[in-house]
């Protein structure tokens, strides 16, 4: 047996089977008891009730829907504003200017800051009760906190969208600005000796090389803001709830029998995902290749 | 077709304690190809991308038919700069390639469609439109390059080390259709190389430039036979120097007297001659010295010798019969024809 070929394969065995465990077993058993099987509860019949009841109940359908559309909302805003922000400020700090590592310093510091608590300072700064409206309070600006417009805990998910893009817009710079530095200018050079004036260069030449770049990491951010749970929480209204936290509601309910719906609104996200996923990279690679 | 004059072109990076390229004058003729020649860092890129507008100079000014370009915009100069890596858009066909230019000026897609065709049908390149530059080998990849400058009529082409990344054969092929092009539209092109072979066979005129200094600006012709510093002498390869003092049409070295060409005012200076320009005598005789031979190679078409004479040694291209006739050790005589010597002035490093 010829060892050296195996040998990739079989050092990557450790890996793939904790990740396959883990994901594929995580996924596979959730599916289940989005079809009712729980054995805890001695349900093993497996129905699409869950489903019928998230989509069309009386009781669950009018939460979900208005969660769908909040959370496509909340995800797109997010993932768009924050690519288009960072580009912006990529592009500026590209070039060579006097304080430019301390300028990329702070554009990159809040990288390793947890969502949590960029989402607790949001409160505490942005809230009708936080610092910003207190101080407008001692400045006369509002004369109470119900006049400072509200910024967290909206029905529009304004508060969550401003605390990804804070979280977000570091994260696409850092991709666009690497992407940036190694390709240099000389195609935008060519471009414009050619006659490109600065959007022609920046809609053919500068946005579609770096466009898969964008392109991956807008997938991750759209299927992070899509489906992650503490910023909505915290910044987020009791009514409409986007569905991670309608997901886990239910999954946190002391009747078990609501586990079964948890898990389908689970599925449903991922399915969700999965397909906005899809038809972003084809929207995408389809506008390079007309650029 | 564009007079280009460079009046005082000076560009100093910040930071840096000299200029890149300082104080460069030179005037390019309407429809002529200028190389700008020197060693890697010398200037001749900095200096393009001033006359494209993508570098601002420090100092000087640029004219296009007498009038200063410095105002105006790079994408409005007319000045296509093709670059040494080809840099197509790879997410682009080849047609759309060539058609970025005109696309850029809004022109109709019927005009540039034929003007497409046209310009790969010019650096012969036909149907091959609907290709993605990766399908393309580097030769081709370059034509495509200039055709997509080409195909915008520029006022000024500048190609910076266009030949430097193909291999000898596609780069004499891509010299030949440069040359064809450049002479049948009749559009003014600056030519950057490093490569002085390149630059004599390709260009009216080269502007040797080194340490950012301009050296000489002559035909090839000129700056090969009859350079003006030691150091110009010596990048177009191996010239001998002998030093001495020249008064009229004689000059006196260590060797003896020769006949020069021309009758400069007496004063000390050096006299060069190319190895091949040296050519073996059967007999003593005026400009001849004898000597012996210090090693010789054979190299297929000719032959290169080391030849001794006194504390002097010659670097000589002969025949490549030559050697069978001169092995190491055995005694020479060599001539030199007055019209190949030229007398520097003294000075220069050695």
């Amino acid at each position: 047996m010829d060892w050296e070929k195996i040998r990739i394969p079989l050092m990557l065995a450790p890996t793939m089977l904790i990740i396959t465990v883990l994901f594929f077993g995580s996924l596979g058993y959730g599916l289940l008891q989005s079809f009712g099987y729980n054995p805890a509860i001695g349900t093993t019949e497996m129905s699409l009730e869950a489903y019928r009841s998230v989509l069309f109940s009386a009781e669950v359908a009018p939460v979900f829907w208005p969660g769908l559309w909040l959370s496509l909302w909340v995800a797109f805003a997010s993932t768009f504003i924050s690519a288009a922000i960072a580009i912006g400020v990529a592009l500026l700090l590209r070039r060579t200017f006097v304080g430019k590592k301390l300028a990329v310093f702070f554009f990159q510091l809040n990288l390793p800051i947890p969502h949590l608590v960029i989402a607790v300072g949001m409160l505490m700064l942005f809230s009708q009760s936080g610092l910003v409206s207190r101080i407008l309070g001692e400045m006369g600006i509002v004369t109470s906190p119900r006049d400072f417009p509200p910024l967290t805990q909206d029905a529009y998910g304004i508060g969550i969208i401003l605390a990804y893009l804070w979280k977000e817009v570091a994260f696409f710079g850092i991709i666009v600005l690497a992407i940036l530095q190694s390709l240099g200018e000389d195609y935008e050079s060519v471009a414009q000796s050619l006659g490109a004036n600065r959007w022609q260069r920046f809609r053919t030449v500068t946005l579609p090389l770096i466009m898969p770049g964008l392109m991956s990491a807008s997938i991750i951010v759209f299927a992070f803001t899509f489906g992650t749970y503490e910023v909505p929480r915290i910044l987020g209204v009791q009514h409409p709830k986007m569905l991670p936290v309608l997901a886990l509601d239910f999954f946190l309910n002391p009747d078990l029998n609501a586990r079964a719906e948890g898990m389908a609104l689970s599925m449903i996200i991922a399915v969700i995902v999965f397909a906005l996923v899809f038809v972003y990279m084809w929207i995408t690679a389809r506008t390079v290749r007309k650029a | 077709m564009t007079h280009l004059s460079l009046r005082g072109l000076t560009k100093l990076y910040p930071g840096a304690d000299k200029p890149a390229i300082d104080n460069l004058n030179i005037e390019v003729e309407s429809g002529s190809l200028v190389a700008l020649l020197g060693p890697s860092g010398c200037g001749k890129t900095t200096t393009m991308k001033m006359i494209a507008g993508l570098l601002k100079p420090s100092g000087g000014d640029i004219l296009f038919d007498d009038t200063s370009i410095l105002q105006i915009p790079p994408e409005k100069r007319g000045a296509v700069m093709v670059f040494q890596n080809y840099l197509l858009f790879p997410y682009m066909t080849v047609a759309q390639n060539v058609g970025y230019g005109l696309k850029m000026r809004k022109t109709d897609q019927a005009t540039i469609d034929r003007r497409v065709d046209e310009m790969l049908e010019l650096v012969k390149l036909p149907g091959m439109g609907a290709r993605k530059p990766k399908e393309l080998s580097g030769g081709q990849q370059q034509r495509i390059a200039l055709a997509r400058a080409l195909i915008v009529n520029p006022n000024l082409l500048l190609l910076d080390e266009p030949l430097s990344n193909l291999d000898a054969h596609l780069r004499f092929e891509m010299r030949d259709l440069i040359r064809e092009i450049q002479k049948s539209m009749g559009i003014t092109t600056i030519f950057v190389t490093h490569d002085q072979e390149e630059a004599a066979v390709l260009a009216d005129r080269i502007a040797l430039i080194l340490n950012g200094t301009l050296q000489q600006y002559d035909t090839p012709m000129a700056l090969y036979h009859q350079p003006t510093s030691r150091e110009i002498a010596q990048f177009f390869g191996g010239v001998n120097f002998l030093q001495g003092r020249q008064d009229g049409g004689v000059f006196t070295c260590d060797l003896g007297q020769f006949d020069v060409p021309r009758a400069n005012g007496p004063g000390d200076g050096v006299l060069t001659i190319r190895p091949e320009d040296i050519t073996i005598a059967e007999a003593d005789g005026p400009n001849t010295v004898s000597g012996t031979v210090a090693s010789h190679i054979y190299v297929g078409t000719h032959s290169r010798l080391k030849v001794r004479v006194g504390e002097a040694m010659f670097d000589v291209i002969a025949d490549a019969s030559a050697i069978q006739t001169y092995g190491d050790g055995q005694p020479i005589r060599l001539a030199f024809p007055p019209q190949k010597l030229w007398v520097l002035p003294p000075g220069g490093t050695e």
